[in-house]
């Protein structure tokens, strides 16, 4: 699914959130978006999405967004609602209603529904409720919700927050698996260390401009990213050749 | 390891959340066994026999007073009975679901009683019959009322705690307006009065036809549209990438839960309690949350009445309790013991 950004801009309540975007998204391909809080990467996001209005043009495989309601896009909020009295797998199986209608669940789609669970080891939770789940099981909930629509494009808010190191990986291996199968992947990401190691591309953005935007290995050492962070990070490069980008405790520690 | 991938599959069907019918039919038989005890029951015994001979037009059934009893007075009333149940009970299911909050329901958001202060003013300042137009009466005060208390709250179905507070707010501030113009109209102070305790007692076919006339209207939009208030369950933007439009799903099925609710509060006073324990009930007894279960609830709302219905008619006789006061004695210990359980529901 090719996207299309073109003059982007959008306002909320005289505020700017989103200034004079332009870029394209290529299938296939995991683009990143990093930046400090508040530099209009959610709502980018749901621009993407199509949910928020905006102004200039969004376009995906020549659709402007919001127009184009046959495209199968998932969304992984960063903030779940916890729905109460439900189970796992009632959750998961509402992302299938976009395939197979709302309330219509086919016996396929049954079958996906436990393929999914166990790729994303929820198997054998089930019929645990929603409400009882911890952070982590959530957030693989919510990653499992998105992958039983089977979409082309996944757009994710901050999927590894709620995970321990051990989880990060495994959610992150996922959607790496995902990709090679032709999905798009757009996400946000606090971790830059992980999104140079998983991302193809990164995108540096900073109160609702775009810094920079490049290939991870490059973007990792410009200077717009320590710019976007007012320098307050480092990057250092193990022996491996991996970038490790760690936060700068004070000016005066650097000496 | 056989056996176990077999344990495997058997779980694998246990993944489908699709509606099970068979509560829908238990339901739907339930309501006309009440319906039937209910038509049959009270100063004058009906032979279940003679009235099924009676409602079929086949020959040997009733005739005379025992005919006019059961045309005139007994069947009106526990059509109104499901009706109203079945309305109170569907739309607190939805205020549920659109509100992401167990305990809410048509009372707690201020539209019952918006509702009331609605066809009070049409009462108090009516010229002949109303009866007919207090359902509008009754929307109109039920959606200010209930526009009210989201605009009190703040943000539109974000805050479902101060909304609730809010409803219960407006909620009062209605019903001292309603009890001011009752006391101001001290000639239509009885009509008011009798109607706002809740009674079925006037039941009439006049009153079947526009009551169900709205009733139905409503409970069929709410139906077409259950199986996607669960979407309604997720985030915002989640619910938007699967082709839902929530902001537009939710006005919808509050305007049709709120004109059924004003339906049912114009045709029969304030029955409290019905839209909550109903749709926990059901939910209760299915292990379901699914908004799929709509007419269930419904089927479900409409036996409870005509059966609290019975209760009143029967209980005291030949008093009549009014119907309001059986179901809040059902209904408050009920709504306890769901806000003990709230965390499991």
């Amino acid at each position: 699914m090719m996207i299309s950004v073109r003059n982007l801009d959008l306002t909320i309540n005289g505020k700017t959130i989103l200034n004079d975007i332009s870029l394209d998204i290529q299938p296939a391909l995991w683009s990143c978006l990093v930046g400090p809080n508040g530099a209009g990467k959610t709502t980018f996001l749901k621009v993407l999405l199509g949910s928020a209005p905006y102004s200039g043009s969004v376009k995906s495989d020549g659709v402007e967004v919001f127009r184009n309601h046959k495209r199968n896009v998932a969304f992984v909020p960063q903030q779940p609602q916890i729905p109460q009295g439900i189970s796992v797998s009632e959750y998961v199986a509402l992302g299938r209603s976009k395939r197979d209608g709302w309330g219509n669940e086919s016996s396929q789609s049954r079958e996906f529904i436990a393929k999914v669970l166990e790729q994303t080891n929820l198997y054998g939770m089930q019929r645990q409720q929603i409400s009882q789940l911890s952070g982590g099981e959530m957030q693989r909930t919510l990653i499992a919700r998105a992958l039983a629509q089977e979409p082309d494009l996944i757009l994710l808010d901050e999927p590894t927050s709620a995970l321990d190191l051990h989880h990060q990986i495994e959610v992150l291996n996922n959607l790496q698996f995902l990709q090679k199968q032709g999905v798009t992947i757009i996400s946000t990401m606090h971790d830059i260390t992980l999104a140079a190691m998983y991302a193809d591309r990164i995108i540096v953005m900073q109160e609702g401009r775009v810094l920079a935007d490049g290939a991870s290995s490059e973007i990792i050492h410009s200077p717009e990213l320590r710019t976007a962070f007012d320098n307050r990070i480092n990057v250092y490069t193990l022996d491996s050749g991996r970038p490790v980008v760690i936060a700068r405790k004070d000016e005066k520690d650097e000496g | 390891m056989r056996g176990e991938k077999q344990e495997d599959s058997a779980q694998i069907q246990g993944i489908s959340p699709i509606w099970n019918w068979r509560t829908t039919f238990i339901c739907a038989a339930l309501l006309l066994l009440v319906g039937l005890l209910a038509i049959s029951f009270g100063p004058i015994h009906l032979h279940f026999g003679e009235i099924i001979k009676t409602l079929l037009g086949m020959h040997g059934g009733l005739s005379g007073q025992d005919r006019t009893v059961l045309i005139d007075l007994r069947l009106p009333r526990a059509l109104l009975a499901a009706l109203v149940g079945a309305a109170l009970a569907t739309s607190g299911a939805v205020y549920q679901s659109v509100f992401r909050n167990p305990l809410a329901d048509p009372y707690l958001l201020g539209a019952a009683s918006g509702a009331g202060l609605g066809a009070t003013i049409a009462i108090t300042n009516a010229h002949g019959d109303v009866y007919s137009l207090l359902p509008i009466f009754s929307f109109i005060g039920g959606t200010l009322a209930v526009l009210t208390s989201f605009f009190i709250s703040g943000k539109f179905f974000a805050e479902p705690q101060s909304l609730l507070l809010s409803g219960i707010a407006v909620g009062s501030f209605a019903t001292a307006i309603q009890t001011y113009l009752q006391q101001r109209h001290s000639s239509s102070l009885r009509p008011v009065y009798s109607w706002i305790l809740g009674e079925l007692t006037v039941a009439n076919w006049q009153i079947v036809t526009w009551s169900s006339i709205y009733i139905l209207i409503s409970l069929g939009v709410l139906i077409s549209i259950s199986k996607q208030l669960d979407g309604l369950m997720l985030s915002d933007e989640e619910s938007f990438s699967l082709g839902i439009n929530p902001n537009r799903l939710r006005m919808i099925a509050v305007a049709a839960a709120t004109l059924a609710t004003a339906t049912a509060v114009s045709a029969s006073g304030l029955i409290g309690f019905v839209g909550i324990v109903v749709p926990h009930l059901v939910r209760g007894i299915t292990h379901r949350v699914t908004n799929r279960n709509l007419l269930t609830v419904a089927l479900a709302g409409a036996a409870f009445l005509v059966l609290a219905d019975l209760g009143a008619r029967t209980l005291l006789s030949p008093a009549e309790l009014p119907i309001g006061v059986i179901t809040a004695f059902v209904g408050a210990p009920f709504f306890l013991v769901v806000l003990r359980r709230r965390r499991t529901l």
